[in-house]
């Protein structure tokens, strides 16, 4: 006790040197338990959401680019498929398909366009509001809903892309009925909008003035007893309200309408089976993939690099070790002429081993103290974090 | 108190050796060594409190032939009997006063700290003059001030001997008279005997003896 | 010890089946975007389900658009019985659950006829699009409304399997009503297809095509007196193809019944009944029309 007490009035007395020695253990801990920490949980969301998912269906190519915008809403869009993949599907009779439309987004954040089979596939529930229930309505993930402080009742912007083209996409005013509660899963950072709402954003569907109600001839083209041409100056809604949506319409063919990938549900083991095996064929637009196996792939190569980044930290704790124990040493010398009075007044070599041990021991204390609390905080955001830093 | 005979010691590298035919100092006796710098003093102070071995000859201290005592043995013994005043102080710059006045019953299982001790320290601290600054730390304290918490703590333990090296060399004159009393007094009091290393030959007339320390040792090159 | 463990394990999994069925055994809500689909589902599934058309009973459902809570309404639904043929256009402006869809004319979609009304539009620089105008009172060939019927048939036993037996057997006794309709609707227009008919609304294309009947349509409202073009267009098409009889959706007009009268054409009322009648049911109703018919042929 007396041995921890002198430590102690040492470490405070030489404060700045004490808080760089419990600085440098902590940092050198903390590190690699926080990356096995968030690399844990970074397995545990990606692997759960991915085995909750029991097949994806999109357009033949990455299969990783495909899970990760499906699953996870990344930035990468892949390549698109039609409904016809989904009519298709139908038709086959072994599955459940559930559409995803992820291509646009809202103040940084992805709308995935989808059906109400998303939210009881995914289990997902409403804290506020209600359902979406017309074109042009979302429901926010809590995240979301809390980022942009937005509520039922208010509005969001779709996000304009290409401003300079005069092609591009233009945005459209969605209306927030609902938002959900938290699921701890990338849903709490996305906007959810009817697939029908996204073919608006689109310009696959649009509002207008009736046109056969229209008097400014600038706005017609051409007129005959079949059709009307309207010219490109007629306005189109950008906002779906009340009054407009009987306008709103889709032009083309259903069928050619664009999808991201689509969810498939199998009715069974047996009919999973059978789906994998028709999209095998190589020539095939489409691919059917695991979503759990491709991300066990993408785990596997994680954890390659994790590998390597543990060696890197090694070396570098070592390094760090060997600084810290150069530290304890020059300060011992800087201590000789203390040691020596203590030895002169009868302080055996083992006692001030103790001494010099017993600051070791509180500095390694106090920075497992701070190590375990900052742990504790890198574990209770833990899945926030994996999703900010890793895989948004 | 103290008996030597045929006593001799040399540091090894250095070359420097020490032959003591004979030296005793009577106990309750105020003994002033005085010589050249160099000349081995403080190395006198050194065997006799068991921190160095000789190699050859007798030194007995309190009765007890330190010679023959192992390293434990004689670190107890020193700890026990010895009371230690340096020309530097020597005090542990991060404990307060009170810390240093019983830093000794921290530092060996020979001495138990108990809440007497504390009181003795305390009712020592007011005799010496310090009780005041109990709180403060070294750094904060003057020359003299210091000096009074190192006789404190030399004498806090009881010892049977004190040796003071040089103890006064870093005061000035007004402090050294007022050091020397207070270390006189409390020696005396305590019935110790005290055995001085200085070169204040103006402090010299208040031992009981003066010991010109080549008159008994031959100090070998240096 | 291991008696209790047993006890305890044999509780629960009684527990749980007891949840099971009772979650199974929950009346099933059905909502239909029309009144003969709720007839045909009601018949089917008897005491077993709860079918809903929530429509006010003064409009037409074709053209009938529900409020934001109707809508909710809807999706808590087990079933959402569609037409199909693109009846019900809201649907394309909602969000519904897919899985719990079932369009009841999807097995005969290939046999939609093309109504080819509406003003088709394009935008300047596109291509043309013309919206399809699908004739959409699938159920007035009553083949076809068995096969819509089936359709329901099927989804309520993919939901309740247990019901099939009492399923199956409610279903073939409203086969055999509507083979009935379909058999009697044949006889009394055999041999009659050189006689044209007029109608006062293009509903009546499936009926037409099944039970070939002559038909020529205008589009008239039953409770508005038309406008001289109206009538002019009308006049036309009666002498044009011999028409001595109109058909109409709902009651006429009497000053138009008066006019009909003075250029020598009849009415007669046939209700496609795509809404609750005021009286009876969808089988009355149709036996109704079919008499109104036997005073055409």
């Amino acid at each position: 006790m007396h041995a921890l007490f002198l430590a102690w009035q040492y470490l405070v007395f030489n404060k700045i040197r004490s808080l760089t020695l419990v600085a440098c253990v902590t940092l050198i801990a903390v590190l690699p338990l926080s990356l096995e920490v968030l690399l844990d949980e970074s397995e545990r969301q990606l692997l759960s959401r991915a085995q909750s998912t029991p097949l994806l269906l999109g357009a033949r190519g990455s299969a990783l680019d495909l899970v990760m915008n499906a699953l996870y809403f990344d930035d990468e869009v892949p390549e698109l498929i039609s409904m016809l993949a989904v009519d298709e599907l139908l038709a086959m009779d072994l599955a459940e398909p559930v559409p995803l439309y992820t291509r646009f987004n809202a103040r940084g954040f992805p709308i995935v366009g989808t059906t109400l089979d998303y939210f009881d596939f995914r289990g997902l529930k409403l804290a506020q509001g209600r359902q979406m229930a017309v074109l042009g309505e979302i429901v926010l993930g809590a995240s979301v809903a809390e980022s942009l402080n937005l509520k039922p009742g208010d509005n969001l912007l779709s996000s304009p892309q290409t401003v300079f083209d005069l092609a591009g996409i233009y945005p459209l005013k969605m209306k927030v009925v609902g938002v959900l509660e938290r699921s701890h899963t990338p849903d709490d950072l996305a906007v959810f909008a009817d697939v029908k709402t996204t073919w608006v954003i689109e310009g696959l569907g649009h509002g207008h003035q009736d046109v056969s109600q229209v008097t400014d001839e600038t706005l017609i083209m051409q007129r005959s007893e079949n059709g009307v041409v309207a010219s490109p100056k007629l306005f189109q809604y950008n906002e779906i309200t009340a009054d407009n949506i009987d306008s709103f319409h889709f032009h083309g063919d259903a069928g050619e309408y664009p999808l991201t990938a689509v969810i498939v549900i199998p009715d069974d083991t047996r009919s999973s089976t059978i789906l994998r095996g028709r999209y095998l064929e190589e020539a095939g637009m489409h691919q059917v993939v695991l979503p759990e196996k491709v991300i066990d792939g993408l785990l596997q190569n994680i954890f390659r690099i994790k590998n390597v980044l543990d060696a890197v930290i090694v070396l570098v704790g070592s390094a760090t070790l060997l600084a810290l124990v150069l530290v304890f040493a020059l300060s011992l010398r800087l201590r000789q002429r203390e040691l020596h009075t203590i030895f002169k007044l009868g302080c055996s070599r083992a006692t001030i081993t103790y001494l010099l041990a017993a600051e070791i021991l509180i500095i390694g204390l106090i920075a497992a103290g701070l190590c375990a609390a900052l742990l504790s905080v890198v574990d209770g955001y833990s899945s926030d974090l994996v999703r900010t830093l890793f895989i948004n | 108190m103290i008996n030597i005979q045929s006593l001799e010691f040399h540091y090894p590298g250095n070359g420097f050796s020490l032959a003591i035919e004979q030296f005793d100092v009577a106990q309750g006796e105020k003994v002033a060594v005085i010589g050249p710098s160099g000349s081995g003093k403080t190395t006198l102070l050194n065997l006799a409190a068991g921190i160095i071995k000789s190699e050859r000859g007798s030194l007995a201290v309190a009765n007890t032939k330190i010679e023959q005592l192992s390293d434990a043995q004689r670190r107890d013994f020193r700890i026990n009997n010895i009371g230690f005043v340096f020309q530097d102080f020597e005090l542990i710059e991060y404990l307060n006063v009170m810390d240093n006045i019983i830093h000794p019953y921290r530092i060996t299982r020979s001495l138990q700290l108990t809440p007497s001790v504390r009181q003795r320290a305390i009712q020592l601290a007011e005799k010496i003059g310090i009780s005041d600054k109990l709180n403060r730390y070294a750094n904060d304290l003057s020359q003299g001030e210091k000096q009074r918490v190192a006789i404190c703590r030399a004498l806090l333990p009881g010892p049977k001997l004190v040796f003071a090296d040089e103890a006064t060399g870093n005061l000035d004159p007004r402090n050294k008279d007022r050091i020397l009393d207070l270390l006189f007094d409390n020696v005396a009091e305590h019935g110790a005997t005290l055995l001085a290393v200085t070169h204040d030959h103006e402090l010299l007339p208040r031992f009981d003896r003066v010991v010109d320390f080549l008159e008994f040792h031959t100090p070998g090159p240096a | 010890m291991k008696i209790t463990i047993f006890a305890l394990a044999g509780f629960f999994a009684m527990m749980a089946q007891f949840a099971t069925a009772a979650v199974a055994n929950e009346r099933l809500r059905i909502y239909t975007v029309n009144y003969p689909l709720q007839y045909f589902a009601q018949r089917i599934a008897g005491d077993d389900a709860e079918v809903v058309f929530p429509a006010p009973g003064d409009i037409d459902p074709a053209f009938w658009k529900p409020d934001v809570q109707t809508v909710g309404a809807y999706q808590g639904a087990d079933l959402i019985l569609l037409n199909g043929a693109n009846y019900a256009k809201w649907i394309n402006r909602v969000s519904l659950p897919r899985r719990r869809l079932v369009n009841t004319s999807a097995g005969f979609a290939e046999n939609y006829i093309d109504a080819g009304s509406g003003m088709a539009h394009s935008h300047g620089g596109g291509a043309a699009h013309a919206h399809a105008g699908i004739a959409f009172t699938t159920w007035l060939d009553f083949r076809q409304s068995l096969r819509q019927a089936d359709s329901i048939r099927q989804a309520i036993i993919r939901k309740r399997p247990q019901l099939k037996a009492e399923v199956d057997k409610n279903f073939a006794m409203l086969e055999s009503d509507l083979l009935a309709l379909d058999a009697e609707l044949k006889s009394i227009v055999s041999g009659t297809q050189n006689q044209a008919l007029l109608a006062s609304h293009p509903v009546y294309q499936y009926l037409a095509r099944q039970y070939d009947v002559t038909l020529y349509s205008v589009m008239w409202e039953p409770d508005e007196f038309p406008d001289p073009s109206q009538w002019k267009k009308l006049e036309n098409l009666a002498r044009m193809n011999a028409a001595k009889w109109m058909l109409w959706e709902g009651t006429p007009a009497a000053e138009s019944v008066e006019q009909l009268k003075r250029m020598g054409i009849g009415s007669i009322v046939f209700n496609p009944c795509a809404n609750l009648p005021a009286q009876g049911d969808f089988l009355s109703v149709m036996k109704n029309n079919l008499a109104m018919l036997k005073q055409v042929f």
